[in-house]
């Protein structure tokens, strides 16, 4: 049921109200619903906007707090910042010096304990010395999660790109000619979700991380070095 | 108006997935946005997470924009003022309204003067220069401070329900003086 006005004169009443904020929450919410179905109000909340913006000027300006912007761009990339890595499943894998097919053998155990989500593929990105650095997981739905390990040595692995330069993760398919981003992964992240990747996550598919200007490759293929990848296979048996 | 024309072009290259493109807005006009939301939250935390989730809605809504129907300066500040006012609202609009450094100087004429800035701002002066007082201070204080109309009342010293019609009516007041 609708408790909008029918009366021209109070629907341009409710709709300054919106607009000014002194309408409470059922109420605005009530507007708010109405507004893309109802083009009048519409046209009588973008009027009030527009009369009343120049109050915005009475509020002084403040600088937000450093680092908002990071934040924010971490929540627009394809990959979403997600929880930190689970210390404990880091922790299983500090002090492993070990190539990308050892540990991903490995990793298929640990992804079984109790508890844990088991990934249907997974792989582990190395270094172009072949140093562990990331875990790229695909889980029942599709998704991937990408986390940072930690060093073998026990120390903090430096995954971090260098300033003004950011990291693109990208999958190539078996077959494919060209790989397809993924999306920015978050400064300082240690964990990242994609819960739709752009295309599926294959067995065989090439997970990569590359170096890139701010904001990500500006074509649709990959401008900077390839820091990180690995191939992802089969986890371990089905559930 | 150079400035509006690119905030405009932005929202579209913003429409189109362009990440650098809502990067220049945040550069351009995250002081000013943030000043919106910290006049309503009163709290710099607060204040952040309404900005984040401003630009989240701007990224998301951004292909909403139309151009031809208003100015991008305008469509940004509302988002971010409707996201202070929910984020007020689901806080239950703790902020006291004895607290001295609200609202005060902002009701203060020469705070009003302000609007003289611009051609349309100055319309808006006059045109609030000509409602009662009370009237005009109720306005500014919803729009800027996000005070609700029991909020109002209490400031003003006033029953509910005067300072309700008090406000619809300066609204009507306003509406028919920029006409």
């Amino acid at each position: 049921m609708s408790m909008l006005p029918t009366d021209p004169a109070e629907l341009t009443a409710l709709a300054g109200e919106y607009v000014l904020g002194t309408l409470d929450a059922r109420q605005s919410r009530m507007v708010e619903a109405a507004l893309p179905g109802n083009p009048d109000l519409a046209a009588m909340v973008a009027a009030w906007e527009d009369r009343l913006a120049p109050l915005s000027l009475l509020a002084p300006p403040e600088a937000p707090p450093p680092g908002l912007w990071d934040q924010i761009e971490a929540h627009i990339s394809p990959a979403q910042a997600a929880r930190p890595a689970r210390p404990r499943f880091l922790r299983l894998w500090q002090g492993w010096a070990v190539g990308a097919s050892l540990a991903a053998a490995a990793l298929a155990g640990v992804a079984f304990l109790p508890g844990a989500a088991a990934p249907r593929m997974m792989t582990v990105l190395v270094t172009s010395g072949t140093q562990t650095a990331w875990t790229a997981e695909v889980d029942r739905r599709g998704g991937i999660q990408l986390a940072a390990l930690g060093a073998p040595t026990g120390g903090p692995l430096d995954t971090a790109p260098p300033d003004g330069r950011v990291l693109q993760l990208w999958a190539l398919p078996p077959g494919a000619k060209a790989p397809t981003s993924l999306g920015l992964v978050p400064r300082g992240a240690g964990a990242v979700h994609i819960t739709t990747p752009a295309v599926k996550p294959v067995a065989g598919m090439l997970i990569e991380i590359s170096l890139e200007p701010p904001g990500g490759a500006p074509g649709a293929l990959p401008t900077g070095p390839v820091l990180f990848i690995g191939r992802l296979t089969e986890a371990g048996p089905p559930t | 108006m150079q400035a509006e024309a690119d905030l405009g072009d932005l929202l579209g290259q913003v429409a189109q997935g362009d990440r650098a493109a809502l990067r220049a807005i945040y550069v351009r006009q995250s002081t000013r946005l943030f000043g919106i939301a910290m006049a309503i939250m009163r709290d710099r935390t607060a204040a952040a997470d309404v900005l984040q989730d401003s630009f989240l809605k701007i990224w998301q809504r951004a292909g909403q924009f139309d151009p031809s129907r208003g100015e991008g300066q305008v469509w940004i500040s509302s988002i971010v003022r409707h996201a202070a006012l929910d984020a007020a609202r689901a806080r239950g609009r703790e902020i006291p309204t004895d607290d001295p450094g609200l609202g005060d100087t902002m009701l203060e004429p020469e705070a009003l003067d302000r609007l003289q800035a611009s051609e349309e701002s100055t319309r808006l002066h006059e045109c609030l220069q000509k409602l009662p007082q009370a009237n005009r201070e109720g306005i500014v204080m919803a729009f800027v401070h996000g005070l609700s109309h029991p909020e109002i009342a209490a400031r003003l010293d006033q029953p509910l329900g005067t300072v309700k019609s008090w406000i619809r009516r300066g609204l009507l007041s306003l509406r028919e003086c920029l006409s």
